[in-house]
């Protein structure tokens, strides 16, 4: 006699008066394959817990954000964020797909130098140049976004020493109609100190001004924003023609589009409430073409654009460790992936979904990572199946600063698999071991 | 284990608790479970009559039991006994 399947006995208190949020379907949504590899298979070649990128979903990601623009505005420039993910193999496809780098640290200038990107391609942002790092970016003929008034007066000095010339911009502060205001980086546009600093650089003999830069934030969910700072930075674009008669070259909005992740306190996900490309696109190109710049002398759009163009094409494949109920009865579960991974889970409900449709039972859980710490909270609360220990579980839209931000804490960094265009799977950074971490330490004798 | 008087289940899986006013779903599984505990059946008895019927091993049945009767406890359905007795 064949047995009946057996489902995990379970036992529910009815809330009434709250329905389920945004009355959403109770089938469960699974991952069983990444471009069509069984995650089981990744897992068993790779080990739990792994990173998993998609090169796919990386290159049509780029491509439509590309063409979003492209097709609303005539010159645009994208330059890829290495902070928002700095692995070569990550940065190399955005080069080969005609990106440029957009760096803030010495340490990112030269990680883009050494995957063979021409200098003068390198938009070297940040509030963090030292002398050093001023230099070699004139080497390379970067351009220099300056930040503040030291720095400028820094680089006034140290083109006069070298004898040589910096292609500068200006990163602009400014209110974009949002909140909050990032006005600690750069020069603040309301209050004129913008506009100051183009008139000290234009008086600087060895200082090419070239560009305009503003960056107004991170997961940015109205796209009206961009055109207010595009209208702002096309104000002074004609300011600085008219009295120096003289265009710029480019004006860079910066990155801040919001992926699809869903904020932490958000009532809607995140795919259904933030903007597409072709949204922002718009009211960017809107607003350049219908400012003053003459057709002909329009800027090249710049685009620092990062965790729209690879949080999705990121996962992260993790393993139940653990079920447990706390004493007030609430279900929780422990994973073998922890916050020391997962920076983003501080702002995100990330997503975590099965690899295989099970009981359709679901019950508010909450996800714990496996370090002794009581931070280490994945989800606070989620609607999830039963499942066993040992089961595999999927996080998905984990491509952007995750693998940036990670911490090295109480365990080992995990490997990081691309998956190519021909379903290759490639270690793209391998996991950590004792010699990683130790080869840097000195124990001194005693 | 007891299931108290202030306990009404129905057919469908439906349990009220007319002394905290709660209600709780039970999906079929947790249902036959709970006549069982009515029925005043032990452990052993019932883990024999699921293994028999279900594909399930031992391990894992006592574990999610277990767990099953804690939220019981939990939400008051079943009595508690004082559980520093350590009986
Ligand atoms: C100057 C600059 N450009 C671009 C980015 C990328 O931003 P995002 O990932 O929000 O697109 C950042 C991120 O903070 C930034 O500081």
């Amino acid at each position: 006699m064949t047995k009946i399947t057996y489902e995990k006995p379970v036992i529910s208190k009815i809330t009434a008066g709250i329905p389920s949020k945004f009355g959403l379907p109770t089938r469960q949504k699974f991952i069983p394959d990444i471009d069509g590899i069984p995650v089981e298979m990744i897992m068993e070649e790779y080990g739990s817990p792994v990173f998993v990128l998609s090169e796919k979903t990386m290159r049509n990601t780029f491509a439509q954000a590309k063409q979003a623009f492209e097709t609303r505005y005539p010159k645009v420039q994208f330059a890829w964020s290495y902070k928002t993910n700095y692995l070569d193999a990550v940065c190399s496809i955005f080069h080969d797909q005609g990106a440029w780098a957009e760096v803030v640290s010495a340490f990112e200038f030269q990680k883009a130098l050494s995957l063979g990107v021409n200098g003068s391609n390198i938009l070297f942002n940040g509030p963090e140049k030292s002398e050093e790092d001023l230099k070699l970016a004139i080497e390379h003929n970067a351009c220099i976004h300056i930040d503040h008034f030291d720095e400028l007066y820094l680089l006034i000095k140290v083109t006069r020493e070298l004898d040589k010339k910096a292609r500068v911009a200006i990163r602009i502060n400014l209110d974009a109609g949002i909140y909050p205001i990032w006005d600690r980086f750069g020069f603040n546009y309301e209050n004129g100190e913008a506009w100051n600093a183009i008139n000290r650089i234009m008086l600087a003999e060895k200082l090419d001004l070239i560009g305009l830069h503003t960056h107004i934030g991170t997961y940015i969910m109205s796209a009206n924003a961009y055109a207010v700072a595009a209208s702002k930075l096309a104000n002074l674009y004609m300011a600085t023609h008219r009295k120096f008669d003289y265009w710029l070259k480019y004006i860079d909005l910066g990155g801040g589009f919001a992926s699809k992740n869903t904020l932490k306190g958000a009532y809607m996900p995140g795919t259904e409430t933030c903007p597409s490309f072709d949204e922002y696109a718009e009211a960017i190109s809107n607003a350049l073409i219908s400012s003053e710049i003459p057709h002909e002398n329009l800027p090249v759009l710049f685009l620092e654009t990062g965790r729209a163009l690879i949080d999705d094409a990121g996962y992260l494949l993790t393993t139940v460790l653990a079920n447990k109920r706390s004493t007030t009865g609430r279900r929780t579960m422990v994973i073998d992936a922890g916050v020391n991974l997962l920076f983003t889970s501080f702002w995100y409900n990330l997503g975590v979904y099965p690899t295989r449709q099970l009981s359709s039972h679901l019950e508010e859980s909450t996800i714990y990572g496996p370090l002794c710490m009581n931070i280490d909270v994945i989800r606070d609360a989620i609607n999830f199946p039963q499942v066993k220990t040992g089961e595999k579980l999927v996080i998905e839209r984990v491509g952007a600063y995750n693998m940036t931000q990670w911490m090295q804490f109480i365990t080992f960094r995990p490997n990081v698999v691309m998956i190519d265009l021909e379903r290759k799977m490639h270690i793209v950074r391998k996991k950590e071991n004792l010699d990683t971490l130790t080869s840097l330490e000195q124990n001194p004798k005693r | 284990m007891k299931i108290t008087e202030d306990i009404k289940i129905s057919d469908n899986g439906f349990v009220f608790n007319s002394r905290t006013g709660d209600s709780f779903n039970l999906n079929p599984f947790a249902l036959e479970l709970m006549k069982n505990i009515e029925a005043e059946k032990s452990f052993d008895q019932i883990k024999a009559e699921v293994m028999e019927k279900y594909d399930i091993d031992d391990l894992s049945f006592e574990k999610d039991f277990y767990e099953f009767c804690a939220l019981l406890k939990h939400h008051q359905i079943v009595l508690q006994d004082n559980p520093l007795d350590f009986k």
